[in-house]
């Protein structure tokens, strides 16, 4: 069996995928054809892990095998050798020493090699090419190795007569990984070069090594008193035209799309290191993820190097980079401030601050990750927080404590300025009732057809400015452009992702389904900002931007599942106005929002009323219903018993009904989150309201309740669920499908009005 | 989302009021088993469970009560629950839970009861 780790690393190069180091190369390959002549050089290749050593050997080895046919022999043999840490034991670094060359070398003379990887096999095949010296030599590596012998095995396998080939060939050597060497059992540092010293001082016999630890690999070279015969080769980023070259064929292969302006940032921020470029398209392929422009690269960036949980790549990174396991939290926690949240540094010193740590380990912190190019462009464009945007960040992240104990000077400044700044906190409760008619609103939107102008502040100052109020109605009414609103199930205020950071931080978030229909793929996702200032900053569009492009790549939504509408009340510059032109963000004046609301029958908020609850239904009016979807969360189904508590009110019932009703609904949602094993993890609830009854259906797309058998939940539940579900309401029905199952529960309410239940005593209403 | 209170006051006489506020699920209802095993373990003589800040209970908050009431009797210590809302106390009796256990409308009642039978 052949083993695979020296070949892991030539299966996984691709050729195409190599750019640059066009120098590198062409020293490299003269320094090799020159074994040729008896005046080969060794060369030492060092340079950080990752960095695209073994990529330039790989790449090595592939020119010297398809160097033109014409040149005069001897031509070389490239034997790639990777040592590997596992190999720590000398007898079995010997023996898959000998496997891979004696293989490599069948490969080289055309042979096919045998399937068994076994060396006896490998050398009667190169026996039956002439090379009988292979035999004597063999048998005497299978007596050390009898033996236990490591040390004879090793030097017997290392000085192989690997001049074997005369005139026609002469092998040089690819050695990777060569740190390794220096960890191999009771043998000293410098065994290996000791016993190719007279190979590496012939000439013949060109060495290129490669290794990440070039300190330990020189010292030994040293001592052996062979410093002299190796070149050094330092092996850092590419050039900036390289590795922006190097985006086009990565980019490709996955069939991402980014506008060539980006490529030399996107290098750079990669520090223009070729496996980081990679694995970059690798993440974004996998996210399914779009660059249509800075911020849409920037996120992806952040993400891909910030994220929770840490993909592989960058989570060894870390774990190389900054081995102390508390630093390196506190490194990735930084990190997602300064680049998910842009958040300001002036100086090194804030920095460390920020990540609460002495300014010694915060320097190794802040090389590591300036070294991967993580931070690079950060301190070059660091700004400070003139911007009302960062303030309020900070600020927010300040309150909750997200900033971490040692709560730095630089946010605590921060922190004071943003209070002293009187005008902003005075608009805050404005700020609240603007949102709050906003949500009301949304909520009534109902699949209604609005004017599109409403949407567009820019169209609808062009065309009405200095009109009347009945000019502009009239004008609205004749516009053309419609926008067809969803049908709004859920609006939540201040929503925020559980993994923090203002990131999500929108003044609401609607969900809605368009036409109505509660299916995936109507599914709507409103994020809503809401401006109370005098006037509304590009900063902050660009800001709102941000966090939505951040929300649906978290949330993997398709184009057009996301609106974005900013509300604002004072003025907007017209660079503002094109910017969110340009990113497709709805922008609403407080002018076009009172014109909205009247379509809604609201009023504007001045009057500072209480919106008044539409009539209670009598007999004969259409039912009410009201609709909500649930994800299957712990405790969701409290809001579901909230919204009953909320329709029941339409009708004025009693509270002991309600209590029922809350509690049927409850019990509900419980079951569909617990028994249907639903994939979308999602309950739709509908509560429909008639002078005659309250119907509420709890449908989930599980596979039905299955009686449980004897697992824990069961027993701490006995069936309590629908039992209760059956003495709360007046009828209980279930129906269980292919699509799910859906429970209803009706409560009657005979005359209409509180005196529906057994109880109708109505005390503590 | 929920409320996770749960709080216990030493009456006289080595008896515990155990204050459980806010919805009574899976998570709470640990918290108050947690609570009551606590007040026994440690020598408690009786045990009333105030129910007053308890806004809503579902079927596993229950089977939590249940399993009080179970543990309580298997030890002969004595439990008396107080201060539940209308639904609340339907629901116990709907379950049969009222059936074992004494309700009282005010703390007072309750701790008189106990002081009595312990």
């Amino acid at each position: 069996m052949r083993l695979l780790w020296s070949h892991g690393a030539e299966f996984s190069f691709r050729p195409g995928e190599f750019f640059g180091r066009g120098e590198e190369l062409s020293a490299l390959l003269r320094v090799c054809l020159e074994g040729k002549s008896g005046i080969g050089a060794s060369v030492l290749i060092y340079g950080p892990p990752n960095i695209g050593k073994t990529s330039l050997l790989l790449k090595l080895k592939l020119e010297l095998q398809s160097l033109p046919e014409t040149s005069a022999p001897p031509c070389p043999f490239p034997f790639y050798y990777s040592f590997s840490k596992i190999l720590s034991h000398p007898l079995a670094l010997s023996q898959h020493f000998l496997q891979e060359y004696l293989w490599q070398l069948l490969v080289f003379l055309g042979e096919s090699p045998p399937a068994s990887f076994d060396l006896e096999a490998l050398c009667e095949n190169l026996g039956a090419r002439g090379h009988m010296e292979c035999r004597d030599f063999m048998s005497a590596h299978r007596r050390y190795s009898e033996k236990g012998d490591g040390l004879s095995a090793l030097a017997n396998a290392f000085s192989f007569p690997f001049a074997t080939g005369g005139n026609l060939w002469y092998p040089v050597f690819l050695f990777d990984d060569i740190q390794y060497t220096i960890k191999l059992q009771n043998i000293s540092d410098g065994a290996i070069f000791s016993i190719l010293r007279p190979y590496i001082k012939s000439g013949h016999f060109p060495m290129i090594v490669s290794g990440s630890s070039p300190g330990h690999v020189t010292s030994s070279l040293k001592r052996e008193g062979l410093y002299g015969s190796f070149q050094l080769v330092e092996v850092g980023g590419l050039s900036p035209a390289a590795s922006v070259k190097a985006w086009v064929p990565l980019f490709e292969r996955r069939k991402i799309r980014m506008p060539e302006h980006l490529m030399g940032r996107a290098a750079a921020r990669l520090g223009h290191v070729p496996i980081y470029q990679r694995m970059f398209a690798e993440e974004v392929s996998f996210r399914n993820g779009q660059m249509e422009d800075e911020v849409g690269f920037e996120n992806l960036y952040a993400l891909s190097v910030t994220e929770g949980k840490l993909n592989r790549y960058w989570r060894e990174f870390f774990e190389n980079a900054i081995p102390d396991r508390v630093n390196r939290a506190r490194a990735i926690k930084f990190l997602k401030r300064v680049i998910c949240d842009q958040f300001p540094i002036d100086t090194f010193e804030g920095a460390f601050s920020l990540m609460g740590i002495s300014p010694e380990e915060g320097g190794e912190i802040l090389s590591a990750l300036e070294f991967k190019g993580l931070l690079k462009s950060d301190f070059e464009h660091i700004q400070f927080i003139r911007d009302p945007v960062l303030a309020d960040f900070l600020y927010w992240a300040f309150e909750r404590g997200v900033l971490g104990k040692n709560t730095p000077q630089v946010a605590a400044s921060i922190v004071q300025s943003k209070i002293s700044r009187a005008p902003l906190e005075e608009g805050r409760e404005e700020h609240e009732k603007s949102a709050g008619v906003a949500k009301e609103m949304m909520r009534r939107w109902d699949c209604r057809e609005v004017p599109a102008l409403l949407f567009d502040f820019g169209r609808f100052r062009e065309k009405f400015r200095g009109k009347g109020l009945l000019e502009i109605v009239i004008g609205l009414e004749g516009d053309p452009g419609k926008v067809k609103l969803p049908k709004i199930s859920s609006v939540s205020t201040g929503y925020r992702a559980l993994r923090g950071g203002s990131r999500f931080d929108f003044d609401l978030v609607a969900y809605g389904f368009r036409e109505g229909d509660f299916s995936e793929e109507n599914l709507v996702i409103w994020a809503v900002d809401v401006h109370t200032e005098k006037t509304i900053a590009s900063a902050a569009v660009e800001h709102f931007e941000n966090r939505c492009r951040l929300l649906s790549l978290e949330k993997g939504l398709k184009p057009g599942q996301l609106a974005k509408w900013i509300l604002f009340e004072g003025a907007a510059d017209p660079s503002v106005v094109d910017l969110t032109a340009r990113y497709g963000i709805h922008l609403t004046h407080r002018t076009q929002m009172r014109l909205f609301l009247n379509l809604f029958g609201m009023e504007e908020l001045e009057k500072g009323q209480e919106e008044t609850r539409p009539p209670e239904p009598r007999g004969g009016e259409k039912p009410l219903e009201f609709e909500l979807v649930l994800p299957m969360k712990a405790d969701t189904e409290v809001v579901a018993a909230r919204v009953a508590e909320e329709v029941a009110a339409y009708a004025s019932l009693d509270k002991d009904t309600v209590d029922r009703i809350k509690m049927a609904i409850i019990e509900a949602c419980i079951n569909a989150f617990e028994h249907s094993g639903s994939q979308t993890g999602k309950v739709r609830l509908r509560y429909i309201l008639s002078p005659e009854q309250i119907e509420l259906f709890v449908q989930d797309d599980g596979k039905g309740f299955r009686p449980s058998k004897g697992d824990d939940d069961a027993k701490r539940h006995r069936g309590w669920g629908l039992k209760l579900i059956s003495e709360l309401v007046d009828d209980v029905d279930i129906t269980t499908g292919e699509h799910g199952t859906t429970v209803r529960m009706v409560k009657h309410l005979r005359s209409g009005h509180g005196e529906g239940s057994t109880t109708s005593n109505d005390e503590g209403q | 989302m929920s409320h996770l209170r749960v709080r216990t006051r030493k009456g006289d006489g080595g008896i515990f009021v155990v204050y459980v506020d806010g919805y009574l699920n899976s998570l709470l209802g640990e918290e108050m088993e947690r609570a009551v095993y606590g007040v026994v373990d440690a020598g408690g003589a009786g045990v009333v469970l105030n129910f007053e800040g308890t806004k809503l209970i579902n079927s596993i908050g229950i089977s939590f009560v249940i399993g009080i009431v179970e543990r309580m009797r298997e030890r002969n210590s004595t439990l008396a629950f107080c201060s539940l809302s209308r639904i609340n106390q339907e629901l116990f009796q709907m379950t049969g839970v009222s059936r074992y256990v004494r309700l009282f409308d005010t703390e007072e009642e309750a701790l008189v009861f106990l002081a009595q039978s312990v």
